[in-house]
């Protein structure tokens, strides 16, 4: 009791010391309830969703694509023919059987040709207008689409576009375009994620998106009453008799769990990410808590001594500091329980931005969120106080009756220094063995742990670094500044463990920083160095966005029209089944393209020629694959096309690994393709190279754009455009990634503001004599603030060259993969380590101001 | 004259607790001499001191250092002073850590951007016999060797005053006595002016002058006393205190 009720009273005696620990607690705690709430409303609201649009029983094409496999790449969804209705019908316990056609492969446009579908996150949705839509739309305005001239779309997109009722809308299908205008607007009785819908009648839903009369995507089954879902699957099914082969059954519960399956593994993805960053600023802020109770327990050494005397017992004392840990722990915890709520709807928020709308009525907190940021938090404040507890353990009776004065200062030991300096090394050969490696999969091994290890090595040695590094930046930064610098200097330098365990915190946030930009410059440097090497195409023409939409034939035809154009390749990937000689099938997508394909992109070849590849009937494949199967020019490879015929393809070039773009394609013909795989069957093309006629780069540049001016989901890139392009999604990446480490690094600053607060408090009776014997204030505060902008320079040059290190070996390991340039972004890191020193100089803004404000008298007569 | 103070009241808290500190004081300090003030604890001869030396403020009254008035100056006018023209020495913790003794020797001219005068320097240090103990930081040297080192502090920089606040409160009888001997060498060879705040007889007979303060008045003086007769006046006093 006596040790709860010292604790408590020392807790609250030293809440403002405990504040900061408690905010680093507060953030990470937040971090991780933030995400888990975040993903689990993701979750609901696609749950309900699904479980909204699903029909009691749904009949689907045997071969319509499940979960996040793509669908057919013709332009035209799987169906199934309008008889199976009838069929369907004569099942017991059936209510209904409706046809129902949706397809994705369709871009709507406004007058001015901008985009009404979503360009990432969402899908476009395009359907007829059924009964079993009112599950989970209702007409809010207008009335559903009656014939080939109207068009229904939902309020989300009506909202957003602001489209009136009468507005016309253009519909761009594989199967031309058309005209509609909108007769009515549905809103959603669920949360829509993001999904922009449109509904026509069915007439013109089957003629516009199938191409065909008389067919459907799928058929929705309504159950009679008191019939259950499964039973009315087993009677649909045994009613399909023979024809059942050809169809997919499933009840409302199974739709509803193959369609989250399309967006689970993004969820979890973006779960594991954010818990990842989570962990990392779990792992600064323990940093910050050792830090202060070290420097708690010795500021109370006396204090504790004195305990130890009057006969509390080592247990006692250490059981007093881990009761204080956790009370911060609890304290920390809850507010973190609470402030990750918070931050989960600010994340909402923020991911409408990018087209991804939920919304605080699925709101979801399961009971694990606050039981494993309550267990996390707690659990690591009380093992990070652990260290500190046990030295306050460990001081004598003795301390109570020495003139205590300040504390005794710290010094790294020589055994720390040796056990740092043999984890640094073991860790640097791990990585320089990473960056010898010839496999990726064994060096990335070697890598991870070469990572772990030399961070490991730098927090152990640290303490030994800083009294090395600080003298070294002071002797080029602070000497200029005199006497204060010196004494800045000396009180960076008169605890090495504290200045350590405070730079180390912010070393690990910058060391990812610099990692991940060498990591992002070096992709960048090296796919452009591949760009100005092999491609010869002046143009790429591609889907907008990461739609992923095939081009539609009519841009198509257009663009191969546009004037002053060398050459336009189409490339198309074909599926199919590839036998080997050996007997081996493989599941492969070969990449059909013209024959121009290879001035577009020229590479190595292993054996043999890719011209010959071209040919009829002949292919190519990569070398990887080649040595698997011991496969040589000349070798004839049985090739199974989706949807057309099985035929032997003379193998005529083994293409070289070693590139960046392609990497492991299997080529052939588009003539050879199309000789085998039916007309309708055959895939749109994925994207277009085209080249200039001499001289005429910016004139056929204008020509393929105005060839697609009217087709919003097509993008025209020249050579410059791409590299651009990829400079930016690597850098909103990078942002993104930066973004993250940003709670990381917030921790760590607060960690420098903790370390300079206790440091004033602990040395009040030396500013008190300092300002006496006549130093300003105005020299006490830039004292303060250098100390400061030293620790935090000693972490950012730690976390800098730990990082490069760390990035160039990636960048070595990954030269196998293409990432053939080291590219280290100078401008960046420099950024970073002058922006370190500014946040050293914020880090003391309010430690300098309370020091500069203690009264002299008083400050001298603290004990 | 040094310093001198015209109707100083120093006051704490306003109403019923009021507690005065200094009441009325005029008090004159003579350059060149030694004085020790003395009295009972509450007395507010520590607070005379403070606000003789400009670290803390007065409530009325007022405090000429030279010809420098100092009541009424801002902080930074007055740590100016402190630096450039006034010397302290404290009785404990007069050193920082962080730095070694001729640092802390020349810490006030550092601060101020001044070159200490090398011969003076030296003279200063031989005074004190640190000469070789310069380069050891404040754990390495002790407690008299510390205070020896804050005298040396309050000399180096040529000071018009120092002020000592017990300066030999924490040291042992041979070592406070090697102290004093060096304050009233100072005076005497260097014509250094102190003001000492003490409550040992013995350290006040090292004075010139003693000034006997009670309640926040001056109540008495004595021209270069003894241990004796200080201990004398000292009961006198205590035993006055106890009557009345």
């Amino acid at each position: 009791m006596t040790v709860l009720r010292t604790s408590m009273r020392n807790f609250f005696a030293h809440k403002g010391r405990m504040a900061l620990s408690a905010v680093a607690v507060v953030l990470s705690v937040a971090f991780v309830c933030g995400t888990l709430v975040f993903s689990d409303t993701m979750s609901t609201t696609f749950d309900k969703l699904f479980a909204a649009t699903s029909a009691d029983v749904t009949v689907k094409p045997k071969n319509a694509p499940e979960g996040d496999e793509e669908g057919p790449k013709n332009g035209r969804p799987e169906s199934l023919p309008a008889s199976a209705i009838a069929q369907v019908e004569k099942a017991d316990g059936v209510k209904s059987v409706e046809g129902g056609i949706t397809s994705t492969s369709v871009t709507v446009a406004d007058s001015k040709n901008k985009n009404m579908g979503p360009t990432s996150g969402g899908p476009t949705l395009a359907g007829n207008w059924t009964r079993n839509e009112l599950r989970s739309m209702e007409i809010t305005s207008g009335h559903a689409p009656r014939g080939p001239t109207e068009v229904m779309v939902d309020a989300d997109t009506a909202d957003k576009h602001d489209l009136k009722l009468g507005e016309e809308l253009r519909t761009i299908t594989a199967n031309g375009d058309f005209k509609a205008r909108i007769s009515g607007i549905a809103t959603f009785k669920v949360t829509n994620p993001g999904a922009a819908v449109f509904y026509y009648d069915t007439k013109t839903a089957q003629r516009e998106l199938l191409g065909a009369s008389g067919r459907f995507t799928h058929l929705s089954v309504t159950a009679a009453t008191g019939v259950s879902d499964a039973a009315l699957k087993q009677n649909v099914t045994r009613t399909l008799a023979g024809d059942a082969a050809a169809y997919k059954v499933k009840t409302q519960k199974e739709s509803a769990d193959d369609d989250r399956k399309s967006v689970g593994s993004f969820l979890d993805v973006m779960k594991y990410a954010m818990l990842g960053f989570a962990g990392i600023a779990f792992l600064v802020g323990i940093f910050l808590i050792i830090n202060t109770f070290s420097m708690l327990v010795a500021q109370r050494t006396r204090e504790i001594g004195l305990m130890r005397a009057i006969g509390s017992s080592r247990k006692q004392v250490n059981r007093s500091v881990l009761v204080e840990a956790l009370l911060l722990g609890v304290v920390g915890s809850v507010l973190g329980v609470g402030a990750g709520i918070g931050l989960a709807v600010g994340l909402m928020k923020l991911m409408s931005g990018v087209g991804m709308e939920l919304s605080t009525k699925d709101l979801t907190i399961a009971w694990t969120t606050p039981v494993v940021g309550l267990a996390l938090g707690i659990i690591v404040t009380v093992l990070a106080a652990y260290l500190p507890a046990r030295r306050a353990g460990k001081v004598s009776p003795m301390a109570a009756l020495r003139d205590a004065g300040t504390p005794a200062d710290g010094k790294a030991g020589a055994v720390r220094a040796l056990i740092g300096l043999v984890l640094t090394g073991a860790g640097a050969f791990a990585l320089y063995t990473a960056g010898q490696a010839d496999k990726a999969s064994e060096g990335s091994l070697f890598l991870g742990g070469g990572v772990v290890l030399t961070l490991i090595g730098f927090v152990v040695v640290g303490p030994v670094l800083a009294s090395l590094v600080v003298r070294v930046i002071s002797a080029v930064l602070l000497r200029m500044f005199g006497p204060v610098g010196r004494m800045a200097e000396r009180n960076a330098l008169r605890n090495p463990r504290r200045t350590g365990a405070t730079g180390a915190a912010l070393m690990i946030g910058l060391a990812l920083v610099a990692c991940l930009s060498v990591v992002g410059s070096s992709m960048v440097a090296s796919a452009t160095d591949e760009l100005d090497k092999s491609v010869g195409a002046d143009f790429i023409v591609r889907p907008a966005g990461d739609s992923g939409k095939p081009l539609t034939p009519q841009s198509v035809r257009k663009l191969r029209e546009a004037p002053h154009t060398g050459h336009v390749t189409r490339v198309k990937e074909v599926q199919t089944k590839l036998t080997t000689p050996g007997g081996k099938t493989e599941s492969e997508a070969l990449v059909a393209t013209d024959p121009t394909y290879t001035k577009d992109l020229r590479r190595e070849t292993v054996s043999g020629s890719v011209a010959g590849a071209y040919r009829g009937n002949a292919m190519a494949v990569g070398e990887e694959f080649a040595d698997k199967h011991h496969l040589k020019v000349g070798d004839k490879l049985t090739v199974d096309f989706d949807h057309g015929r099985t035929v032997k393809l003379t193998l005529a070039a083994v293409m070289s690994d070693d590139t960046a773009f392609d990497k492991g394609a299997m080529y052939t013909s588009i003539a050879t393709a199309e000789r085998y795989v039916p007309a309708g069957r055959m895939p749109l093309d994925s994207m277009l190279l085209a080249s200039a006629d001499k001289g005429q780069q910016d004139a056929a540049y204008k020509a393929l754009k105005a060839a697609v001016a009217e087709d919003p989901a097509v993008q025209v890139m020249n050579q410059a455009d791409f590299k651009d392009d990829l400079k930016d999604q690597v850098g909103q990446m990078l942002n993104m990634v930066y973004g993250l480490l940003g709670l990381a690094i917030i921790v760590a600053v607060l960690g420098v503001v903790n370390t300079l607060a206790l440091s004033v408090v602990e040395r009040t009776r030396e500013i008190g004599l300092m300002r006496a014997i006549g130093l300003s204030r105005r020299q006490l505060r830039r004292m303060i603030r250098m100390e400061s902008v030293v620790i935090a320079l000693f972490g950012a040059l730690l976390g800098l060259g730990l990082g490069m290190g760390w990035g160039a070996t990636a960048q070595k390991l990954l030269a196998l993969e293409g990432l053939k340039v080291l590219e280290i972004p100078w401008p960046t890191i420099l950024t970073v380590f002058v922006g370190s020193a500014f946040v050293g100089l914020f880090a003391a803004l309010i430690p300098a101001f309370r020091a500069g404000r203690m009264n002299v008298l008083n400050a001298i007569a603290t004990e | 004259m040094a310093a001198r103070a015209r109707q100083v009241v120093k006051a704490y808290g306003t109403g019923e607790t009021r507690v005065v500190a200094l009441d009325h004081i005029d008090v004159d300090i003579a350059r060149g001499q030694f004085t020790a003030i003395m009295g009972p604890s509450g007395s507010g001869k520590s607070t005379l001191m403070h606000c003789l030396a400009g670290l803390d403020n007065v409530s009325s009254g007022q405090i000429h250092l030279d010809e420098t008035e100092i009541t009424g100056l801002k902080d930074k006018k007055l740590t100016q002073l402190r630096r450039d023209r006034i010397g302290f020495i404290f009785q404990a913790f007069n050193l920082l850590p962080t730095l070694n003794a001729i640092e802390n020797i020349t810490l006030p001219m550092d601060i101020a951007g001044r070159k200490p005068d090398r011969a003076w320097l030296d003279q200063v240090v031989d005074t004190v016999g640190l000469a070789g103990r310069l380069k050891h930081r404040p754990t390495e040297l002790s407690g008299g060797q510390q205070q020896r080192v804050a005298v040396a502090r309050a000399l180096a920089s040529r000071p018009e005053i120092i002020f000592g606040d017990e300066p030999t409160g924490n040291l042992d009888s041979r070592a406070g006595a090697e102290v004093l001997g060096f304050l009233r060498r100072s005076v005497t060879e260097l014509g250094q002016t102190i003001v000492m705040v003490t409550h040992d007889p013995v350290a006040a007979s090292y004075a010139d002058r003693v000034l006997y303060l009670a309640d926040g008045r001056i109540v008495d003086e004595m021209y270069n006393p003894t241990a004796e007769q200080v201990l004398d006046r000292m009961k006198h006093f205590d035993a006055r205190g106890r009557t009345s």
